[in-house]
C-alpha cells in the first residue's frame, strides 16, 4: 500500500553532514576563548559562521556537495586560513579508523553545545545555543546518529569512507590540472545557476499549490494546464516572428547535467522523502516545459528515472514522471502503461502527502484523477471518443466520491475536447453514457454542451478558488465566444434574442479576466513558505555568491543580497501562471487576426515573444514563431517570410506535432499558385493531405486546410467543376464539425471559383452568404475581401454594374488598405483600375491618374509576391491607358514588363531552381 | 539410444560432480530423477522396492504397463550422450576438502579464502561459487539493514564485478569449464546483461547438460517463445525436461504436457515431472485429476513442501475445508518459514472467511520471497474481498510487474475497478488479461458484464464478449442466457430465440432446471406463436406444463390461444375474416 513506508522528514546522518559538524566544532570550540585559533579576526569567525549556517539551511536538499566541492568552497571562505581548514577537515576524516571513532566524534559533539537551563554564560566563550539553527542541526545529527543501529553505524562508516576516496582520487587530479578542473567546476556552477533560475520559480509556484490554496493533487494541474494551454491556440494558425531566442536548449541540458550529478549522488546517499518528492516535481515540470524538444532528451531522463526507481521502488511518482515523459516523446502504449501503472500504486494519493488530509476520502483513493489523466492521455493522443468516454467516467466518480475540484477540471476538459476535436454534431457522442451533468446537455447541439460545461466547470473553480483553472477557463470561453454566435439555450417566444452575431465586447471580458490572474499571484506572493522545499534555493543562491572568488570583503551584504535574492524568488510569478498569462496574449492575437487587425495581431503576438517567451511551452512559442512568421509572408513578401521561417524551423521542427512544416507547406503552395507553377502547388497539396491524420475528427484544421488549397490549386488550374465539387465536400464537412468560420471562407472560395468560372450570377449568393457569415462572426478583413469579391462578380455582370461595383468597393476599401495583405490590396487597386476603365462615363484623358496610380501601387506590391498573374495584369491596363494616353515610352516600358510577367507565369520552373 | 541403465549412469556420476562442487540442488533435483528411474528388476533391493511401490493405482493405470513393455518410443532423437568429463584430478586437493567443508558449514568467505591460490578447475570453481554466494548473502542482510523511510532497496551482490572481471578472463582464454560458464551465466544475468547471460548458459548446457540449475536459469531468461526457439541447444534428454519446464512457463501448456508424458517413459516415477504434470493440468483447470496427483505425490513424498501451494489452490477451490487444514498442518510442521507454507495457511484462513489473518499469511510469505508471485495475488483477493480496493489494486499491480503474463493479476485489476464503478477504466485490464489467456470464457463474460454496466450500457460489445465466451466452451452456460437476453432486450427476437435455443439445449444436456429454464421456454413459446409456428409453441408450452408456478398458468393461456388460432375461428376475428 502506497504510504505506508512514508516518513516524511527523515533525517539521516551523511557524510557531508558530519563534514558539517567538523567544521562547526571548529567554528565553536568547547574550549574558552574569545577567538579560537585558526582566525585571526572576528569577521573571518564570522564568516565561516554564516557560511555554516546555509549549508545548514541547505542540508535538506537532495544535494549534497561531495567533499571536494566543499573544500572548493571552502578555499574561498576561509582565505588564508584554507588550508588549514581543508587539513584539518581531511585529518578529522583519515582520523575516523573504525566505528568506535564515530562514537567518540559524536560524544564530542555534545561538548560544543551549551546546555539549555544555564542562563550563565561568560563573555568570552563561544557555545552554540542549542536553539539556534547551528545549535538544532548538532542536535538533529546527534540525535539521528544515536538512533542508528550497529549496521546502520557500520553503513556510515563505509560511506564515509566512500566520501572520502572520491575526494582523494579527484583531488590528485585537481593537482595535476589546477586550471582546467577550475574552469570546469566554474561551468558546472553556471549550469547549476541557469537551472537554479528556472526551478526556483517553478519551485515556489508548487509550494503555493502544496500550501492549501490548491487543495488538489498536485501534479494534475500542471498537466492539465500543459495540455490545456497547448491545445487552447492551435485552431488558428497565423504567426510571425520574434528573433528572441528562448532559452529552451541550454536549460535543458543544464538539467539534464544536473540529473547526471544528482544520478551519481543518489547512489550514495538517498534523500527524505520530501525532498525527492520536491525534486521529482521539478523533473516534471521541466518535462513539461521543455519535455516535447528533443533537446531535452527522454532516455536520459528515462534511464535516470530507471535508476531511481531501483533505488527507491516505493516511489510511486517516478511512474508519473516516466508517463510524462514517455507522453511527451509521443510513445503511447508506454505512457499508458506507465499511467495505469502510477494510479495503480499510489492510488492518486501520492505527491499529496504535503497537503492537510482535510480534503480527505483517501481511504478511497483518487481514481478519478487517473480518469481525468487519461481522458487528457487519450485526447493528446488523438482518440477523442475514448477521451469522452474516460471523461464521462471522470465525472461520473467524482460526482460519486464528490472531489468537485476534480469534477471542475474534468468538466474544463470535456469542453476543451469538445471543442477542441471536431466531433460530428451528427453524433450522439455523450446520448449512452449516464451523467447527471453531461446527460442534460444530451438534446443539445455539441458547442451548446460546450457552453454548458465551461459555466459548470466555471462556476465550481471559482467557488472552489482554483484560480488557475479560473483564468485558463476564461480563457477557453473567450475563445468559445470568438468563435461561436451565441444563441439563447430555449430560443422560442417572440422575447428570444435576435441578435446573431458573435460580441467582440464579450470576448475582450473574457481573455481580461483571464489574465487578472496574476494580480491574484502577486498580492499573495508573501505567505508562507515551507521550510524543507525551499532548501534547495538556499544552496543554488549559496553558490552564486560563492562563485567568482572577487568577493573577499563585505560578507554581511553579501548575506544581504542573497537574502534579496531569496525574495526575489518568493515575488517572482509562477510558471505556470506566467504560461497561461502569455496564452492570454496569444488569444488576443488571434482575435485580432480574426477581426482583421493585423497590426494588433502582430503587436500582441509579439508582446508574448518578448515576455513570455522564456516560460512558455515549445508549443506554445511555436505558434507565436508562426504567426509572425504568417504575418511576413502576408504583408512583406515571400523572401522575409523564408528568411524567417528557416530560423524557426532550427528551433521548432524537433518540436513534437511541428506546425513548422505545415506552415512551410502552406508559403510554398501560397507562393507555387502567385508563380503559376501549378505541378508544385499540385505535389504539395498531396502533402498537405498526407500530413492529415486518416482518422474522422482529428486534425481537423488540417484536413480543411488542406481541401482548400486542393480547391484553389484546381481552380488556378482552370478546372472549374472539379474545383466546385471539392469546395461543395468542404463545406459539408465544415458544417458537419460546426467549423463557422471555415464556413465563411469556404463560402468565399465558391464565389471565387464561380467568378472565375464566368458564371457570375451563380457567384453572386455564395459571395453574399460569405458576407453575411463575416458579419455574424466579426471578421471584418475576411468581410472586406468578400465585398471585393462580391463587386468583382457586380462587374462581371456588365459594365453597366461598374458604379455599383466601385461603390462597394470603395465601402471596403478603409479595411482593405487599413489591414488587407499584400495580394488583397493589390487586387483590390486592379480592380478599381477595372472599374473606372469598364465605366462608360469615364474619360481616361482627363482622370488617367486616378487609374495609373492605383496601377502603380498594385504592380509595387505584387513585386513582393513575385504574382505574375496579376502583376501582368497590371501591366497590360497601365499599356492600354498610356496607349490611350499616347505615352509610347512608358507605354512599351508596360508592356516589356508585362513581356516580362508572362514569360515567368509560362515558364515557371525556372523560377523553381533558387527556392530549393 | 538412451537406454535407462545409460541415464542412470549419468545421473549417478552428475550428482558427485555436482556435490563436489557445491551445487546441491542441482544435485538434489538430479537424485529426485535417479530414483524416479524405473529400477531394473535384477538388482532390486528391497529398500528401493519400498520407496517405489508407493506409487499408486492411478498411475498404474494411465501409463506403467505401457512404459515399461514398450521401448520408448523416438528415443533416436536423443544423440549419443554426452561424454561425462574426466576430473582433472584424481585425488582432492587438501585445501580443497577444507574449503569444502567450510562451504557446507556456510562460511563461504572462509571457504573461498582458503582456496585463492588453487588451480584445479574445480577449487576455481568452486572459490568464485562461495564468493558468490558471500556477496549473496551480504545482500540479503543489507536488504533488511537499509530498509529506510523509502525502502531502499539498492542492495547489490558487493562481489559481481570481480567475479565478471574474473570469469570474463578466464573465459577469453579458454579456461573456464561448463560450471564455471554457469556462474558466468548467473552474474551476467543480475548485472542485467541477458543475451550474453543467454549465451553462455547454453554454452554450459551444451557441454553439460545435467547441471540443472543452469537449465533453470537458462528458463527464467526465456521470456519468449521466439527467443526459446532461437537456443541453439544440443538434444539430449535434459532439453526435453527444460522444454518441458519453458513451455508450462509460457502458458504452452498441451506441448508442456506431452514433453512430460514422453519423459515419464524413462522417469516413470519421477515426482518432479508428476508435479509438473499437476501444475500444467492446473493451468488447463482439470481440478480434479489435479487433486488426485497430489495425493499421490504426497503420499510418496510426505515431507514435500515445494509446488504445495498449488495443491492449496485446488483444495481453495473445491472448496475442501478439512483437507486444506490438514495439508497446512502438516506442511506448518514440516518447515513453516517456507512461503510456501505461509501460502497455504492464509489460503485456508481465506476459505474460512478470516481475510485479515489470511492477509497476514501472505504478507509473512511475501517477507520470505518478494517475488513470489500467486501470494500478491492471493493477497490482492483477500483486500477486495474486505472491500480494500486500493490495496487490493497495489498488490495486483505487483503481481503484474513481476510477470507482466499474470492473466489473475490483470483480471484482479480489472474487477477492482469495476467494483469501484469505473468500469470503462476497467476494460483495459480485462483486455490485458485476455490478451494473455484468450481462451478462458470466464474473462470475456467479466469484460461482458463490465460493457454491460448501466454505467457504460455498450451492449453491442457486451455481445461480441459473450459470442467469444460461448466459443470458449464457457461451463457455466451465462454467456448463452446472457445473449439471448440481450437480444431480446435489443428486440432481435430472431437472434434471440436462436441463443434461447441453444440454452435450452444446453440445459438439457447437463440436466439443469431453474429461472433460466422457464425464461427460456416462456420466450420461446410466446415468440413462435407470434410468428404463427404453432407446432413449436405448442411443443414450448407443453414443456412448461410440467412445472408448477405462474409458468404453468401462462403456458395455459398461450396455449388457449394457439388452439383458437389454429382452430382459425376465433371470436374476435370473425369481423376481420374476408368474407
Amino acid at each position: 500500500m502506497a504510504g505506508l513506508t512514508r516518513t516524511a522528514g527523515a533525517f539521516a546522518v551523511t557524510p557531508h553532514k558530519i563534514s558539517v559538524c567538523i567544521l562547526l566544532q571548529i567554528y565553536a570550540p568547547s574550549a574558552q576563548m574569545s577567538l579560537p585559533f585558526p582566525f585571526s579576526s572576528v569577521a573571518q569567525h564570522n564568516r565561516l559562521g554564516l557560511y555554516l549556517l546555509s549549508l545548514t539551511k541547505s542540508c535538506d536538499d537532495i544535494f549534497e556537495p561531495k567533499l571536494e566541492e566543499l573544500i572548493n568552497q571552502l578555499r574561498e571562505v576561509g582565505e588564508e586560513m584554507d588550508a588549514w581548514l581543508t587539513d584539518h577537515l581531511t585529518n578529522r576524516f583519515s582520523a575516523l579508523a573504525s566505528p568506535d571513532d564515530l562514537l567518540n566524534f559524536f560524544n564530542d559533539m555534545r561538548g560544543i553545545l551549551g546546555s539549555l537551563d544555564s542562563g550563565v554564560v561568560q563573555d568570552d566563550q563561544i557555545i552554540l545555543d542549542p536553539n539556534s539553527n547551528l545549535g538544532m542541526f548538532v542536535r538533529r545529527c546527534i540525535l539521528a546518529f544515536n538512533l542508528l543501529s550497529f549496521e546502520g553505524v557500520c553503513h556510515l562508516f563505509s560511506s564515509i569512507e566512500d566520501y572520502c576516496k572520491e575526494a582523494h582520487s579527484s583531488s590528485a587530479q585537481f593537482d595535476a590540472s589546477n586550471n582546467n578542473l577550475e574552469s570546469l567546476t566554474q561551468y558546472d556552477q553556471m549550469d547549476m545557476e541557469n537551472y537554479a533560475m528556472d526551478k526556483a520559480t517553478e519551485e515556489i509556484e508548487f509550494q503555493k499549490s502544496a500550501s492549501g490554496i490548491f487543495p488538489f493533487h498536485l501534479h494534475t494541474p500542471e498537466s492539465l494546464f500543459k495540455a490545456t494551454e497547448g491545445l487552447l491556440h492551435t485552431r488558428k494558425e497565423t504567426s510571425r516572428t520574434g528573433k528572441k531566442d528562448t532559452e529552451a536548449t541550454p536549460v535543458a541540458r543544464a538539467s539534464s547535467s544536473t540529473l547526471e550529478d544528482t544520478l551519481v549522488d543518489e547512489s550514495l546517499f538517498l534523500r527524505t522523502n520530501m525532498q525527492i518528492q520536491g525534486f521529482l516535481m521539478e523533473q516534471a515540470d521541466a518535462i513539461e516545459t521543455h519535455g516535447s524538444s528533443s533537446s531535452f532528451s527522454s532516455s536520459s531522463i528515462e534511464s535516470f528515472l530507471e535508476q531511481l526507481q531501483n533505488l527507491a521502488p516505493e516511489l510511486h511518482r517516478v511512474h508519473f514522471l516516466r508517463y510524462l515523459n514517455k507522453l511527451h516523446s509521443d510513445d503511447y502504449f508506454a505512457a499508458l502503461d506507465n499511467l495505469l501503472r502510477y494510479f495503480d500504486y499510489s492510488a492518486g494519493t501520492e505527491g499529496f502527502d504535503l497537503v492537510p488530509p482535510s480534503t480527505g476520502c483517501s481511504m478511497y483513493g483518487r481514481y478519478e484523477i487517473a480518469l481525468l489523466c487519461l481522458g487528457m492521455t487519450h485526447f493528446r493522443f488523438g482518440h477523442p471518443n475514448l477521451a469522452l468516454e474516460v471523461l464521462t467516467e471522470a465525472v461520473r466518480v467524482s460526482q460519486q466520491l464528490s472531489n468537485d475540484t476534480c469534477l471542475a477540471y474534468t468538466l474544463a476538459a470535456m469542453s476543451n475536447l469538445l471543442s477542441e476535436m471536431g466531433i460530428a454534431s451528427t453524433t450522439c457522442v455523450l446520448g449512452s453514457s449516464y451523467s447527471p451533468v453531461t446527460s442534460t446537455a444530451s438534446s443539445l447541439s455539441v458547442q451548446q454542451r460546450v457552453y454548458i460545461l465551461l459555466k459548470e466547470s466555471l462556476r465550481r473553480a471559482d467557488s472552489l478558488k482554483l484560480r488557475r483553472l479560473v483564468a485558463s477557463n476564461h480563457l477557453a470561453m473567450a475563445k468559445f465566444e470568438l468563435m461561436h454566435v451565441q444563441r439563447p439555450l430555449l430560443s422560442f417566444g417572440p422575447k428570444a434574442s435576435t441578435r446573431h452575431k458573435t460580441c467582440p465586447v464579450s470576448v475582450c471580458k473574457e481573455i481580461r479576466l483571464g489574465a487578472h490572474l496574476i494580480s491574484d499571484f502577486s498580492s499573495e506572493s508573501s505567505t508562507m513558505t515551507i521550510d524543507g522545499s525551499l532548501s534547495s534555493a538556499w544552496l543554488k543562491d549559496l553558490q552564486k555568491p560563492w562563485g567568482p572568488p572577487v568577493i573577499s570583503q563585505e560578507s554581511g551584504s553579501r548575506k544581504s543580497s542573497t537574502f534579496f535574492q531569496f525574495c526575489d524568488h518568493l515575488v517572482s510569478i509562477p510558471g505556470s501562471v506566467a504560461q497561461l498569462i502569455g496564452a492570454s496574449y496569444l488569444l488576443r492575437a488571434t482575435s485580432w487576426e480574426l477581426f482583421g487587425s493585423a497590426s494588433m495581431a502582430r503587436m500582441n503576438t509579439l508582446v508574448y515573444a518578448t515576455l513570455f517567451g522564456d516560460s512558455s511551452s515549445s508549443s506554445d512559442a511555436e505558434l507565436a514563431y508562426l504567426k509572425l512568421i504568417q504575418h511576413l509572408a502576408l504583408y512583406k513578401g515571400y523572401k522575409d517570410a523564408f528568411a524567417a521561417l528557416k530560423i524557426a524551423e532550427e528551433k521548432f521542427l524537433t518540436v513534437s506535432k511541428s506546425k513548422i512544416l505545415l506552415l512551410k507547406l502552406q508559403i510554398l503552395h501560397e507562393r507555387a499558385l502567385h508563380c503559376g507553377n501549378l505541378q508544385l502547388a499540385q505535389r504539395i497539396c498531396n502533402e498537405l493531405g498526407g500530413l492529415a491524420s486518416t482518422a474522422m475528427g482529428v486534425d481537423m484544421e488540417l484536413k480543411v486546410e488542406a481541401s482548400l488549397r486542393e480547391a484553389r490549386t484546381l481552380l488556378a488550374a482552370k478546372q472549374y467543376s472539379q474545383a466546385a465539387n471539392v469546395a461543395h465536400s468542404l463545406f459539408c464537412t465544415c458544417h458537419k464539425f460546426n467549423l463557422l468560420i471555415e464556413k465563411a471562407s469556404v463560402l468565399l472560395l465558391l464565389a471565387e471559383i464561380h467568378k472565375k468560372s464566368g458564371n457570375a450570377v451563380l457567384g453572386l449568393p455564395y459571395a453574399l452568404a460569405s458576407i453575411s457569415f463575416c458579419q455574424s462572426f466579426n471578421l471584418d478583413l475576411l468581410k472586406a475581401s468578400a465585398t471585393l469579391t462580391l463587386a468583382e462578380l457586380w462587374l462581371g455582370l456588365g459594365s453597366n454594374h461598374a458604379k455599383r461595383a466601385l461603390d462597394l468597393l470603395h465601402g471596403a476599401f478603409p479595411m482593405i488598405l487599413g489591414h488587407g495583405g499584400l495580394e488583397l490590396r493589390a487586387r483590390a487597386y486592379i480592380f478599381e483600375a477595372n472599374c473606372y476603365l469598364s465605366d462608360p462615363s469615364f474619360s481616361v484623358f482627363t482622370d488617367s491618374d486616378t487609374v495609373l496610380d492605383s496601377l502603380r501601387q498594385a504592380s509595387d506590391e505584387l513585386q513582393a509576391l513575385e504574382y505574375h498573374e496579376l502583376a501582368a495584369e497590371a501591366s497590360y491596363l497601365m499599356a492600354m491607358v498610356y496607349d490611350k494616353l499616347g505615352q509610347l515610352d512608358e507605354r512599351e516600358e508596360a508592356a516589356s514588363l508585362f513581356k516580362m510577367h508572362i514569360i515567368a507565369l509560362e515558364n515557371p520552373q525556372g523560377v523553381e531552381q533558387n527556392m530549393a | 539410444m538412451v537406454s535407462k541403465e545409460s541415464c542412470r549412469n549419468e545421473i549417478r556420476a552428475a550428482i558427485r560432480q555436482l556435490s563436489d562442487r557445491c551445487l546441491y540442488s542441482a544435485a538434489k533435483w538430479a537424485g529426485e530423477q535417479l530414483v524416479g528411474i524405473e529400477q531394473d528388476p535384477s538388482n532390486f533391493t528391497p529398500a528401493n522396492t519400498r520407496f517405489q511401490r508407493g506409487s499408486s493405482s492411478i498411475r498404474r493405470r494411465f501409463s506403467t504397463n505401457e512404459s515399461i513393455s514398450t521401448p520408448l518410443p523416438s528415443v533416436g532423437f536423443f544423440q549419443a550422450a554426452t561424454p561425462l568429463p574426466e576430473e582433472d584430478e584424481a585425488i582432492d586437493g587438501d585445501f580443497y576438502l577444507l574449503a569444502k567443508s567450510y562451504f557446507d558449514c556456510r562460511e563461504y568467505r572462509r571457504a573461498s579464502h582458503v582456496l585463492r591460490d588453487q588451480v584445479s578447475k574445480k577449487s576455481v570453481f568452486l572459490r568464485y561459487y562461495a564468493l558468490y554466494l558471500a556477496g549473496e548473502k551480504r545482500k540479503e542482510e543489507e536488504m533488511i539493514e537499509l530498509e529506510g523511510p523509502l525502502g531502499k532497496s539498492d542492495a547489490i551482490n558487493r562481489e559481481l564485478v570481480s567475479l565478471e572481471r574474473d570469469l570474463s578472463a578466464l573465459r577469453r582464454t579458454g579456461a573456464i569449464d561448463s560450471f564455471g560458464l554457469y556462474l558466468y551465466g548467473v552474474v551476467l544475468k543480475e548485472k542485467g546483461n541477458e543475451s550474453l547471460a543467454r549465451a553462455s548458459l547454453v554454452e554450459s548446457v551444451n557441454s553439460y547438460p545435467w547441471n540443472w540449475s543452469a537449465w533453470s536459469e537458462l528458463q527464467s531468461l526465456c521470456t519468449s517463445i521466439e527467443i526459446l526457439n532461437s537456443l541453439n541447444l544440443n538434444n539430449h534428454w535434459m532439453k526435453e525436461f527444460f522444454l518441458g519446464n519453458a513451455y508450462q512457463e509460457l502458458r504452452m501448456h498441451t506441448e508442456s504436457l506431452a514433453k512430460y508424458e514422453y519423459l515419464q517413459g524413462i522417469f516413470s516415477f519421477s515426482n518432479y515431472i508428476q508435479a509438473q504434470t499437476a501444475k500444467a493440468q492446473y493451468s488447463l483447470r482439470e481440478f480434479d485429476q489435479v487433486e488426485i496427483m497430489f495425493e499421490e505425490l504426497l503420499r510418496n513424498d510426505p515431507y514435500r513442501v515445494e509446488d504445495m501451494d498449488l495443491y492449496s489452490n485446488v483444495l481453495y477451490a473445491k472448496e475442501a475445508c478439512a483437507a486444506l487444514s490438514y495439508l497446512a498442518h502438516k506442511v506448518f510442521l514440516t518447515d513453516k518459514y517456507r512461503p510456501e507454507s505461509c501460502c497455504i495457511i492464509g489460503n485456508y484462513y481465506s476459505l474460512k472467511g478470516q481475510h485479515e489473518k489470511a492477509v497476514m499469511y501472505f504478507r509473512r510469505a511475501l517477507k520470505l520471497n518478494k517475488k513470489y508471485l500467486s501470494a500478491w495475488t492471493l493477497m490482492g483477493h483477500e483486500y477486495v474481498e474486505m472491500k480494500n480496493t486500493p490495496a487490493a489494486i497495489d498488490a495486483y499491480r505487483r503481481a503484474v510487474d513481476i510477470n507482466p503474463c499474470d492473466y489473475r493479476a490483470w483480471y484482479g485489476l480489472g474487477q477492482a475497478y469495476e467494483m469501484m464503478g469505473m468500469p470503462f477504466y476497467a476494460l483495459h485490464y480485462f483486455r490485458k488479461s485476455i490478451f494473455f489467456l484468450p481462451n478462458d470464457s470466464r474473462l470475456w463474460i467479466a469484460m461482458a458484464k463490465c460493457y454491460q454496466t448501466e454505467q457504460l450500457y455498450m451492449l453491442e460489445e457486451a455481445i461480441k464478449c459473450y459470442k467469444r465466451a460461448v466459443n470458449c466452451t464457457d461451463t457455466e452456460g451465462i454467456a448463452l442466457n446472457q445473449l439471448a437476453k440481450l437480444h431480446q432486450k435489443l428486440g432481435r427476437n430472431e437472434e434471440a430465440a436462436f441463443y434461447f435455443e441453444k440454452d435450452l439445449e444446453r440445459m438439457d444436456a447437463e440436466g439443469l432446471e431453474g429461472p433460466n429454464m422457464f425464461e427460456a421456454l416462456v420466450f420461446l413459446a410466446t415468440h413462435f406463436k407470434t410468428h404463427k409456428k404453432f407446432e413449436e409453441a405448442e411443443v414450448y408450452c407443453t414443456r412448461l406444463l410440467d412445472y408448477s408456478g405462474p409458468e404453468k398458468e401462462k403456458a395455459k393461456s398461450l396455449l388457449r390461444g394457439i388452439r383458437m388460432a389454429q382452430t382459425g375461428f376465433p371470436s374476435m376475428d370473425l369481423e376481420h375474416f374476408p368474407i
